[in-house]
């Protein structure tokens, strides 16, 4: 057929403007197809790992918070908080002697207040409500090193006293016992000389007369009093304060802190994990062991593997499961049984967070209602839609972009692909004008022209949607084979209002989990971005070529190649 | 005159827009063209000669007057019809060959035969005898590109009497020929078209090409300048 093989020469011939249209083709549909992927991608990967609750939407959260308005410092309010949080103050001579290794992890209820596992049953009894789960959440601080060694030097005296004192001369008596004494060691000279009583010349001149060797001497000496031969008095020194800094202990603990939730094994339908999120190993036997479940995010950043043991201050948990729970308010790092967490924790008897599901979804919002009024002021009861709104994390900020921008981006592409499809092909008709003109004098229709150029537009439109479906389908597994992973977090306790004494974000838990990006296609897409290169062609190429071929044969032929 | 009368042009002019001022290309053309005649239209460039080729090839439209062909007066006739009167009834020679730069000297031939919906197989070997006609049969499969200048022509001649046209309208077909290729490709394009008593209008500023005309017209700004008298 004639006109398939002018069809062909005229892209074969014309080869780079055919490879340029199709590039252009192939590039605005890869693009479509790319980001309406990748939106779609991060839309499923935000349901799949944030919030499966909402889907179910029976099911609500209820924690305490402590209330600012309800007291002042030390009662109610700040007091109950910091009350609940003392355990927090890390007693270094409580962990063992001086250089011995110790472990230990604190468990502090945050901002949430507990309550009484009895008050809940009120909960239970609401009308509209199914069933409860008690669970305690507790932000966990882990410890280990070596205890301290506290040693504190201080340096003291090196002060100088100079003590000045009379020393009193001999009396009679003791003067004549010298006396004799002299005499008997038989010592001549000056003491001969003076023997009158006066004693105290004699004494006296011995000194000046240069005698002085004399008393110096051992012998003498004997025969001087006690008194005299030694100076003996009481000094008090005068009292000071010393002060000195005391550098604190070198130590080497490490702290970490992840989330710990309790949970009853008996109640598997409802809770802060259930078995339906496991995603290796079992769920709890209902009498609840030594037995704990990790979120699958912590295991990988703690290596921690099925059957690993966990320390929790002297108790050893055996990991039976790794969980996938949703992202929500309660969420915890690590999972052991409730009655297991009350006792290692010393909060025996006490929970807070009651997940409540209700018996359907058109009662929520009313057993939301009863349930803030049952449990009095800070009681705070959030559906899942409103737990789902507190995740963050760049998987969240991703999937709000690919929102609000991945259907702009989808259409700018989109636009872009027709654009470039119709710029090309019109550019392309715009210089075959006078072949046009040509082809009508020759006898050629305006059918006909018109048919022709519609058939290469065709062509090249089915070509370049091709290889653009090939270049999107690569693009979308390339994301998903290097595709960045995606964090999600929620952050429980931090609230703004609930922020009493700044305690807020020191005792906030944060859990996360992560999620690869990918771009997952659908047939329909893939049609989608095939037909729009198509339809750009064809429409740009239609009406370029209708243009051209309604000009007079004259005037087409008029215009300069 | 007589029953042979091929066209009959009354008062025909054509003028173009060009911004404010209106150019007046052809002022009251009144012309008889004979069945088998060769014609030369002559005359410097801008007299008119293209405008009035071009009404006489149904390419354009008077702006006033008639041009009746085979007693039909164009101006009646649709688009379609003057397409279908292009194709069958006209073959054109252009200054610049104007092929189709893609398609080789056989497929540019056959671009003339294929919208009369010859099959498949006739169409070629019309086209390779029509080529052959022109000397070039053995260059068929070479694109224009790969032509010279009067081998680019002689495979528009071939084409333009693919169809077996009553008239070849041949605008200024040496015009981007040195002038012995001129003189052959003239040679060739008023034998072949004598032997099939085809009407030739042959619009040129070269006086020893339009010696080789029946009857040659002179044109002046926009007007003939001899006596029409067929």
């Amino acid at each position: 057929m004639f006109y398939f093989r002018y069809l062909r020469s005229e892209l074969v011939g014309r080869r780079t403007r055919t490879v340029l249209t199709l590039v252009g083709l192939a590039l605005g549909v890869a693009l479509v197809i790319t980001i309406s992927g990748l939106a779609r991608g991060l839309d499923r990967a935000q349901k799949t790992a944030l919030n499966p609750l909402s889907e179910i939407g029976t099911d609500l959260t209820v924690t305490l918070s402590p209330q600012q308005d309800t007291g002042g410092f030390g009662r109610g309010g700040g007091g109950e908080v910091v009350q609940a949080n003392q355990s927090a103050v890390t007693d270094l001579s409580k962990l063992g002697k001086p250089g011995t290794q110790f472990v230990h992890d604190f468990f502090l209820p945050g901002t949430q207040l507990t309550f009484p596992q009895k008050q809940t049953a009120k909960i239970a009894s609401l009308p509209g409500v199914a069933s409860i789960s008690n669970g305690l959440v507790l932000s966990a601080v882990h410890q280990e090193g070596v205890v301290p060694k506290i040693v504190a030097k201080i340096k003291a005296g090196g002060q100088q006293l100079d003590i000045r004192r009379q020393i009193k001369p001999p009396t009679a008596a003791e003067a004549a016992a010298i006396q004799a004494c002299f005499q008997k060691l038989g010592v001549g000279g000056g003491p001969q000389s003076g023997t009158q009583p006066g004693g105290q010349q004699g004494f006296g001149g011995g000194r000046g007369a240069g005698g002085g060797g004399f008393f110096s001497s051992p012998a003498a000496r004997k025969c001087l009093p006690a008194r005299m031969r030694e100076f003996r008095a009481r000094i008090t020194t005068p009292q000071q304060t010393l002060k000195q800094v005391v550098s604190p202990p070198q130590t080497n603990i490490k702290s970490s802190s992840y989330a710990i939730g309790g949970i009853d094994p008996a109640q598997q339908s409802i809770g802060l994990v259930t078995p339906s999120q496991l995603s290796r190993g079992r769920f709890f036997s209902k009498s609840g062991g030594h037995e704990a479940l990790v979120s699958a995010a912590y295991a990988k950043r703690k290596s921690l593997k099925l059957g690993s043991m966990l320390d929790l201050n002297g108790t050893r948990f055996k990991i039976i499961g790794l969980v996938s729970p949703p992202l929500g308010g309660q969420t915890a790092d690590v999972y052991i049984p409730l009655a297991q967490l009350q006792k290692l924790a010393s909060q025996k008897g006490l929970a807070n967070v009651v997940l409540v599901r209700a018996t359907s979804s058109s009662d929520v919002a009313r057993v939301q209602k009863e349930i803030e009024q049952t449990l009095g002021s800070g009681a705070q009861v959030a559906s899942a839609k409103q737990v789902a709104a507190s995740i963050n994390g760049s998987l969240v900020d991703a999937a709000n972009l690919s929102h609000d921008l991945g259907l702009v981006l989808a259409i700018i592409a989109a636009v872009a692909a027709f654009l470039v499809a119709a710029l090309l092909t019109l550019s392309s008709i715009g210089k075959r004008v006078r072949e046009i003109g040509t082809l009508k004098a020759l006898g050629w229709s305006q059918r006909l022209v018109v048919r022709q150029v519609l058939g290469e537009c065709l062509a090249t439109g089915i070509a370049g949607g091709l290889v653009g479906v090939v270049l999107g389908v690569l693009a979308a597994a390339a994301i998903g084979a290097f595709g960045p992973s995606l964090s999600a977090s929620s952050t429980t306790g931090a609230a703004g209002a609930n922020d009493v004494l700044g305690l807020g974000q020191a005792l906030a838990r944060t859990a996360s989990t992560s999620v690869s990006l990918t771009a997952p296609l659908s047939l329909s897409l893939l049609v989608f971005g095939f037909a729009l290169a198509l339809a750009g062609g064809l429409i740009a190429g239609g009406a370029g070529a209708l243009r051209a071929a309604r000009l007079r044969p004259a005037d087409a032929l008029r215009q300069m190649e | 005159m007589t029953g042979d009368l091929l066209y009959d042009v009354r008062n025909a002019t054509r003028s173009f827009r060009r911004g404010d001022a209106t150019i007046n290309a052809l002022g009251g053309i009144d012309l008889a063209i004979e069945h088998g005649e060769i014609l030369a239209l002559v005359g410097p460039s801008g007299s008119g000669k293209t405008t009035l080729l071009q009404l006489l090839g149904a390419l354009d439209r008077p702006t006033s007057g008639q041009v009746f062909f085979e007693g039909r007066d164009l101006n009646t006739l649709g688009d379609n019809e003057l397409a279908d009167l292009r194709l069958r009834g006209f073959g054109f020679v252009f200054q610049t060959f104007n092929l189709i730069p893609t398609l080789n000297a056989l497929q540019n031939v056959e671009a003339k035969l294929a919208p009369t919906g010859v099959p498949e197989d006739e169409l070629r070997a019309r086209s390779l005898a029509l080529l052959e006609e022109v000397g070039l049969s053995d260059r068929a499969d070479h694109l224009p590109s790969q032509l010279s200048g009067g081998e680019q022509q002689r495979v528009a001649i071939a084409r333009a009497l693919a169809t077996e046209p009553r008239v070849v309208l041949a605008d200024e077909p040496t015009g981007n020929l040195d002038s012995r290729t001129g003189t052959e490709v003239v040679d060739l394009l008023t034998s072949l078209s004598e032997e099939r008593r085809h009407t030739v209008i042959l619009v040129t500023h070269d006086a020893e090409i339009a010696e080789k005309a029946h009857r040659s017209i002179r044109m002046q700004d926009g007007r003939l300048l001899e006596p029409t008298l067929a």
